[in-house]
């Protein structure tokens, strides 16, 4: 196919403000962009680069408490700074589509997914609603979206996850829009789903031949996407260039440091071997949540002393459920959890103060886990008062000690509320608060998940070193494998509430696998471009995510041999 | 064509071709219509009209005047933080201050402020308006305006009193039913529900009717005011000891101590049959303030940050009085001005219907009761104190509006 080549999309010196403690400051600091048609630029860069809110300027529009000042963006021609919000609407939907990170929040739950879809067309008076609702289920079915007939009149609860994100692409498709706005779309997906978004997104601009801006965080992803990359830092850009001389020969020393993110890797420790209890045993515990199904079934593993255990799967696979049974939140229907050879009680109420302290958790986000209207001082401070009974100057100390242990600075940090710190930040606070218990065992769910690259390998380095430091036991729930590679000395993985297998950590990382574990370790996109193209040609378009993991063979060796 | 006329036009349409070279575009759209009605009024109500136009403007402009620079004034002598919240309030918001301070001061000082007391007769039955007596007199010859500003002070304080202990039950209710769950939130989910299906007028006057009269004693209402502050008091030693049994003990004989406090200080403040009001009041309230607070601390306690501290083996009374209520201030601070307004009115229509506060004390309710024959005459005597309720409502509303506005979390 042959693509034109003109001007779609032209932004000069974007500048953007933001309205906040009563001034204007500036957010985005004169970015150039110019996207032809056809053409898939990538935005990367950490949250607060910019990223979204240039998506958003793309369409003309700037948030509520931002504006945009002196700058021209113009798209096929039409100034949109100067147009007037009618005229900007008409673009909106028709001309230009936005996809959202979050597909489950952006559609309405309670109308059907096709009424949502051909709202636009019907709206632009582009289509009759039988056309548009053929149409649509025409687009589902170029993405790949199981029996596209029927799944258009079904709510949005009723698809999962990935499903939706592709509902929302067709969406977004539904009047052929010159330009689609992807805001990292596939971030909230599991590997395996992620796949099949990407490679259903990747077709479908393709044959439509239209422009899209790609905003990711994650590197591999957008390697796969995009025709040229852009990186953003605070506003500004640091370096543009197509995506394979992006990825060989990058310019800029951020850019080189955002390529080496991924070198992080601790050394595996082994099991002690002198017979040591382990500090966490799990005993074939079934749980399940009041009145549902079995969520989990018979799970058992060890976690020893001063070693990091990763819990893999996708999400519903058990693995945040199994957190709880042992932090003791939902008591488990059979089998239990013993600590140190101890049994623990099942029902956290039940424990001693000290049982709870030895056990700490830190939670995927650090926005809900900090309590936005209490100062860092007592956020941190309040286990240590709690469980130590430290007072006065003993507090302050221990505080500022903790503070110094997260690489935060005490006197700068130490009156100031969760709202006013960085999404990186408030993980490490997070951490501080586990820490200040003093425990020998934390539950980290999830904890770099919502993070940047940059600042999650910040925060597995500072984990990592604490865990030397303090001889600390982790129990790392992730479903990101590169996370498990750096980290973990042994791993877990869990699919429908099962264990299907465990190992040290070399191991698992080395063939054979256990079918399940080998369609995760290769759904993990890679920084090669043609990574995607190649695993699809391996698999075929059909056998990626949902389908490929119903297509295990349940009489395959390797399970039958993982259960003996 | 008189000179008023002229000028008035001249001021509109200087004004609007102002405002329109300046590129104000809703100043001049204002202006400007208003020139336009301007032409119809005068053609139909003459110069009358467009002075009451005039007028009307004036004092639009003398109260966006006040509240601006009232704003500014609170800007200017409080904390920086404090500051920079106040600098977000709109106009109305200041009004609204600058109302509420006026009364707060009116009903402080209302011995120092009215040149008569409040019982005093002084005149004949009716008297205009003269000299000495700013709004006339009422029908025994009272001075209107001293008993309007001890009417700040009557019905100001039994309103706040009312509506205080209807919070301090429905609040720490609702927080211990959203932190324990369960059967007893079911219980008191169900003893609010019946509560609010009685309609509150009725309830109120069933109530009064039951311990008015004989039973309007110190001994009755003291035993009642204990009550009250005896169910209040087992709710946060349930809080704060749950299964402790010494814990109980404990804070049931401090309990004890403070009802007692409680019920003798309230008995200073107030005659029993006003006592008896607040706990009305306080009862028919306290469900509403129950129902927000349960709603509020139920999306605060499935936050991780809840979690951690469960975890963590924190006693309830810790996880609401550090974790829920810092999260849940704003909405219920909303919510506590506009459930004064509707204690203020309810207070201020019980008076009416003589069920309320009993002369001779000052009320604005029953005042409008007592001069309600006078409207017959022309006259608009008992609509002032009607007019101070009124504003006050309308005060509270502006303020509360905007701390509505702040705690939905919009930015502008």
């Amino acid at each position: 196919m042959t693509k034109k080549k003109d001007v779609l999309l032209k932004i000069r010196d974007l500048k953007i403000e933001g309205y906040s403690d009563e001034t204007w400051v500036p957010i985005i600091k004169g970015v150039d962009l110019t996207l032809h048609r056809g053409e898939v630029m990538g935005l990367i860069g950490e949250s607060g680069a910019g990223k979204s809110t240039i998506g958003a300027a793309c369409m003309g529009y700037a948030r509520d408490g931002t504006r945009i000042v002196d700058s021209t963006i113009e798209f096929d021609g039409m100034e949109l700074t100067t147009a007037s919000e009618s005229d900007k609407r008409a673009l909106r939907g028709s001309r230009i589509a936005y996809v959202a990170q979050s597909a489950a929040a952006s559609f309405n739950p309670s109308h059907k997914l096709i009424d949502q879809h051909t709202e636009a067309p019907l709206q632009y008076r582009l289509k009759k609603r039988m056309e548009a609702q053929e149409d649509a289920m025409e687009l589902y079915e170029k993405l790949r979206l199981p029996n596209p007939q029927e799944i258009g009149f079904r709510y949005p609860h009723q698809v999962s996850g990935g499903q939706l994100q592709r509902a929302m692409t067709a969406m977004a498709m539904s009047c052929r829009p010159d330009l689609i706005i992807f805001d990292e779309p596939t971030t909230a997906l599991d590997v395996t789903t992620q796949i099949e978004v990407l490679s259903a997104i990747r077709d479908i601009v393709d044959e439509f031949n239209t422009a899209a801006i790609y905003i990711t965080h994650d590197l591999a992803v957008v390697a796969q996407m995009a025709d040229t990359i852009k990186v953003l830092l605070k506003g500004e850009e640091v370096e543009e260039a197509p995506t394979r001389e992006m990825l060989e020969n990058p310019q800029e020393d951020y850019t080189k440091s955002l390529w080496a993110v991924r070198g992080f890797k601790s050394p595996q420790r082994k099991r002690p071997t002198d017979g040591t209890p382990p500090l966490i045993s799990v005993r074939n515990v079934d749980a399940s949540y009041t009145g549902g199904e079995k969520v989990l079934d018979d799970v058992s593993f060890d976690i020893y002393p001063g070693m990091t255990v990763a819990v893999v799967g996708e999400s519903g696979s058990g693995k945040s459920t199994t957190a709880r049974v042992i932090t003791g939140l939902l008591p488990p229907s059979k089998g239990e959890v013993l600590f140190k050879g101890e049994p623990f009680p099942p029902d956290y109420r039940n424990r001693t103060k000290d049982q709870l302290r030895q056990c700490q958790m830190i939670y995927q986000m650090a926005d809900t886990a900090l309590n936005p209207k209490v100062r860092i001082s007592e956020i941190i401070g309040r286990p240590a008062a709690f469980y130590s009974g430290l007072k006065g100057a003993a507090l302050k100390n221990r505080v500022d000690e903790l503070l110094d242990l997260i690489e935060l600075e005490p006197a700068q940090y130490y009156n100031r509320y969760p709202p006013e710190l960085s999404g990186g930040q408030k993980q490490r606070i997070g951490i501080a608060r586990a820490l200040a218990a003093e425990p020998t065992f934390i539950v980290c769910d999830e904890v770099t998940s919502a993070l940047d690259q940059l600042v999650a390998e910040g925060i597995l380095r500072l984990l990592d070193r604490l865990q030397n430091e303090l001889n600390l036991a982790y129990m790392f729930i992730t479903h990101d494998l590169a996370t498990v590679r750096s980290i973990a000395d042994e791993v877990v993985v869990m699919q429908h509430g099962k264990v299907v297998e465990q190992g040290p950590k070399d191991e698992m990382f080395t063939p054979p696998h256990h079918p399940y574990t080998d369609l995760l370790l290769s759904s993990v996109p890679e920084m090669d471009p043609d990574w995607l193209t190649t695993l699809l040609e391996e698999r075929g378009v059909d056998n990626v995510g949902d389908a490929a993991s119903a297509r295990i063979d349940p009489n395959d060796p390797k399970i039958t041999g993982a259960s003996a | 064509m008189s000179v008023f006329v002229i000028i008035y036009y001249t001021l509109l349409l200087g004004g609007s071709c102002l405002a329109a070279y300046f590129n104000k575009r809703s100043a001049f759209l204002l202006l400007f219509s208003l020139t336009l009605v301007s032409f119809v009024l005068g053609i139909i109500g003459g110069v009358p009209a467009l002075k009451f136009v005039a007028v009307s403007a004036g004092l639009l402009a003398m109260a966006a005047m006040v509240s601006y620079g009232f704003r500014e004034f609170l800007v200017a002598i409080t904390s920086v933080n404090m500051a920079k919240e106040l600098r977000t309030a709109p106009l109305t918001a200041g009004f609204g201050m600058f109302v509420i301070f006026t009364y707060a001061v009116a009903g402080i000082f209302a011995p120092v402020i009215a040149p008569f007391g409040e019982a005093e007769v002084i005149a004949s039955a009716f008297a205009p308006a003269d000299e000495t007596m700013l709004l006339g007199a009422d029908q025994l010859g009272r001075d209107m305006f001293s008993r309007i500003v001890y009417g700040a002070r009557n019905t100001v304080a039994l309103a706040l009193a009312g509506t205080l202990l209807a919070f301090f039950l429905g609040a720490l209710a609702g927080l211990l039913a959203a932190t324990t769950g369960g059967y007893f939130d079911q219980f008191l989910g169900r003893m609010s529900d019946v509560i609010m299906s009685i309609p509150s007028l009725i309830f109120a006057l069933l109530m009064l009717s039951i311990f008015g009269g004989d039973l309007a004693n110190n001994t009755t209402s003291f035993w009642l005011l204990a009550g009250f502050a005896a169910v209040v008091g087992v709710l946060m030693v349930a809080a704060v000891s749950e299964s402790s049994i010494i814990g109980w003990l404990i804070g049931l004989a401090v309990m004890a101590g403070v009802a007692t406090v409680f019920a003798g200080f309230m008995l200073t403040i107030f005659n029993p049959s006003e006592v008896i009001l607040v706990l009305v009041v306080a009862v028919i309230y306290s469900p509403r303030v129950f129902r927000l607070t349960r709603a509020v601390a139920g999306n605060v306690v499935v936050m991780d940050y809840i979690e951690a501290a469960k975890l963590r083996g924190e006693r309830k009374w810790y996880l609401i009085r550090r974790e829920i209520l810092p999260n849940s201030t704003a909405p219920l601070v909303a919510e506590f001005g506009l459930e004064f307004c509707f204690v203020f009115l309810l207070i201020a229509g019980l008076s009416f219907l003589g069920l309320g506060i009993q002369p001779p004390t000052a009320d604005w309710g029953s005042m409008v009761r007592e001069n309600a024959t006078l409207i017959s005459f022309g006259e608009l005597t008992p609509l002032i104190p009607a007019a101070a309720i009124a504003l006050l409502t309308v005060a509270v509303n502006f303020v509360v509006d905007w701390m509505l506005y702040r705690s939905s979390g919009l930015k502008v």
